[in-house]
């Protein structure tokens, strides 16, 4: 018998099982196992459950009527909740789904799960004119919003911006893709405060803390990770003025309504920032060349001429 | 790919196809090889593999029954698999992130269905169905001009030139351009247009936050018929016929850059720095990039680039002096 009959005879007894089987049962009454040799079957079954919770059949380890141990497969785990989807929001997840690049097999196998119940074709369409590259292919995205799901804490190693290596303690709150990169936002046990992880940063395997927590009702991600490039950092947050030339002027007015701005005789445009790190703020001026002047305050023009300074010419 | 990992998909498919032709009695062949993209020879083998498969006894009566008539199918005695699994995690993500990402794209059509469905599938994500848990992940891409969005859009639904007016980072200047579009991409949390751009002649890929005005005309505007939206993934790929600068960047900025910046190659130096080569589309950029790592960088090459970088720092600095 082929491996992957067996597999199947084991998802059907264990999902259909009125009761849960101990290994002695699943040994003796599963079509494919070695029936006499309870050695190399502990060695097939092993292999069978890891193949199987890798995907994301939900294997579970309980005790039987006679305080046992034995394995089963929950119903309400495994089967795929009726989400009563409508036409129209199928064919919207569809769009959604053709968008996705990079994991767009994970999108496109979970919307068909999702389209079992709806008859006429498949999902498959013939051209994708829009994509967005959510970098949703990292493969620890998966555990790290089962953990988040399950509630359960998470210990990883992480190395930060200097690279500098620790061993982190977190119960996850939130994902948050942002500029491309997906982020991990949740408690750190060990600081108690809130903390936020690039996933790319995860260094180590992820390993399943003990017990289980409570997101609280009054987090607000937005206030952990909400930030503009030039707001980033832990510095003190302040003011800058930034000054953008009448050609550019619109740019501000059409990508940063929301922040107030005053307009000079000249047709240049005065824009008030918020602003928590001064290296990020002259980083983010330099992409528009010599177009932006960063006026205020002092300290980041200032910045700005210890950042320029390994280009300009030695005038001393 | 691996055994184990051929097995799993098989089996995934298995475990979706059986559902499916549960859900559907008479469902043929060719139905089931269409809406499952898999050959009509591979779907009679995993049918023909299936009714070998069923519960402890293995007789008449507990096998799974796949009966073919004529091309229909129908299958019983396999209640247990009349629905599919849970998404896993994976697949929960990517069809929310996904979602999340085209619901916020301005005058999109099918917003409000896109809105309901996310609510739906966020509570299916957690185990009790109760909380959204979908909540729990947010994708935020930098805003785009709706306008602009709007109009590209309707160039690209229609197959019609748009008219762009664009400030060129790279060049640090204005231009008007026609422009083919063939499809809009985000990456690194922001929208592009992309396209053949009517002034070079090229494919042109333009930030939509740096176009200042769009129109669209009544040029036809065809698009190939095979573009690939997934060939943009990691926005900025390089053309393997563009010019490439070098630089050489601090190990610090090391752990950053390639995620930024398109990278040809790099290799490690000896004393902690790499030597990087990236695709440029211009001097100015080049230029810029250097000026934006500061100290981090040394040894630009070519020299047409260290001197437009002198040139730009000298410009810059006298504003701040």
């Amino acid at each position: 018998m082929r491996r992957i009959e067996r597999l199947i005879n084991l998802i059907a007894a264990l999902l259909d099982g009125r009761r849960p089987l101990t290994a002695t049962e699943i040994r003796e009454r599963i079509a494919g196992y070695p029936t006499d040799n309870v050695e190399a079957f502990r060695r097939a079954f092993e292999r069978d459950k890891a193949d199987l919770r890798e995907m994301g059949i939900p294997i579970e380890l309980v005790k039987d009527e006679e305080d046992q141990d034995a394995y089963l497969i929950s119903p309400q785990k495994y089967y795929m909740p009726d989400l009563d989807l409508q036409p129209d929001e199928l064919a919207a997840l569809k769009l959604a789904a053709d968008a996705v690049l990079g994991a767009g097999d994970q999108a496109e196998s979970g919307l068909r799960k999702l389209s079992v119940d709806a008859a006429g074709d498949g999902v498959s369409s013939p051209q994708v004119v829009w994509g967005a590259d959510l970098a949703a292919e990292q493969p620890l995205l998966g555990p790290l919003l089962a953990s988040l799901l399950e509630r359960r804490p998470l210990r990883f190693g992480y190395e930060s911006g200097d690279g500098q290596r620790s061993d982190r303690h977190i119960e996850p709150y939130s994902l948050v893709h942002r500029r491309g990169h997906w982020y991990l936002v949740g408690r750190d046990v060990d600081k108690d405060a809130p903390r936020s992880f690039k996933v790319s940063r995860i260094v180590t395997k992820l390993t399943q803390g003990d017990g289980t927590y409570d997101i609280p009702a009054d987090f607000d991600v937005e206030a952990h990770i909400g930030l503009e490039p030039w707001e980033l950092g832990t510095g003190a947050h302040a003011t800058a003025k930034v000054r953008f030339d009448a050609t550019l002027a619109w740019w501000p007015r059409q990508n940063m309504a929301h922040l107030s701005s005053e307009e000079r005789p000249d047709g240049s445009l005065d824009v008030e920032m918020p602003v928590a790190n001064l290296g990020a703020l002259v980083s983010w001026a330099l992409g528009f060349g010599d177009r932006v002047e960063i006026v205020e305050p002092p300290e980041a023009r200032a910045e700005m001429l210890r950042h320029l300074a390994p280009f300009l010419e030695d005038t001393a | 790919m691996s055994d184990s990992g051929r097995l799993g998909r098989r089996l995934s498919r298995i475990l979706l196809l059986l559902p499916y032709a549960i859900q559907h009695p008479g469902t043929t062949v060719a139905d089931l090889s269409r809406k499952f993209d898999i050959p009509k020879t591979e779907l009679i083998n995993d049918l023909n593999l299936v009714f070998l498969c069923g519960l402890p006894g293995y007789g008449p009566g507990d096998l799974i029954d796949v009966d073919f008539q004529d091309d229909r199918i129908f299958i019983s005695m396999a209640d247990y698999f009349s629905a599919p699994l849970r998404l896993t995690p994976a697949e929960g993500l990517a069809l929310y992130a996904g979602g999340q990402a085209i619901a916020a794209l301005p005058s999109m059509e099918q917003a409000d269905s896109l809105k309901r469905a996310l609510q739906k599938l966020g509570r299916s994500l957690g185990a009790d169905g109760e909380d959204d848990d979908g909540a729990a992940i947010k994708v935020r891409f930098e805003e785009s001009p709706a306008d602009h969005m709007e109009v590209l859009q309707q160039g690209l639904a229609q197959r019609k030139q748009v008219e762009i007016e664009y400030f060129s980072g790279s060049r640090a200047e204005f231009s008007t351009r026609k422009v083919d579009p063939w499809g809009l991409v985000a990456a690194l949390g922001r929208w592009y247009l992309v396209g053949l751009d009517h002034n070079s002649g090229e494919e042109r890929m333009f930030r939509v936050d740096r176009i200042k005005s769009a129109a669209l005309t009544e040029d036809d505007a065809p698009a190939p018929d095979d573009f690939d939206a997934e060939r943009y993934k990691g926005a900025f790929v390089g053309r393997e016929d563009q010019q490439t600068v070098t630089m050489e960047i601090s190990s610090d900025a090391a752990r950053w850059f390639e995620d930024y910046y398109p990278v040809r190659s790099s290799e490690e130096l000896g004393d902690g720095w790499r030597r990087v080569e990236l695709f440029s589309s211009s001097d100015t950029w080049s230029a810029t990039v250097a000026l934006k790592l500061g100290k981090e960088v040394r040894n630009v090459q070519p020299a047409s680039v260290t001197s437009r970088g002198e040139e730009l720092a000298a410009s810059i600095a006298s504003r701040h002096s």
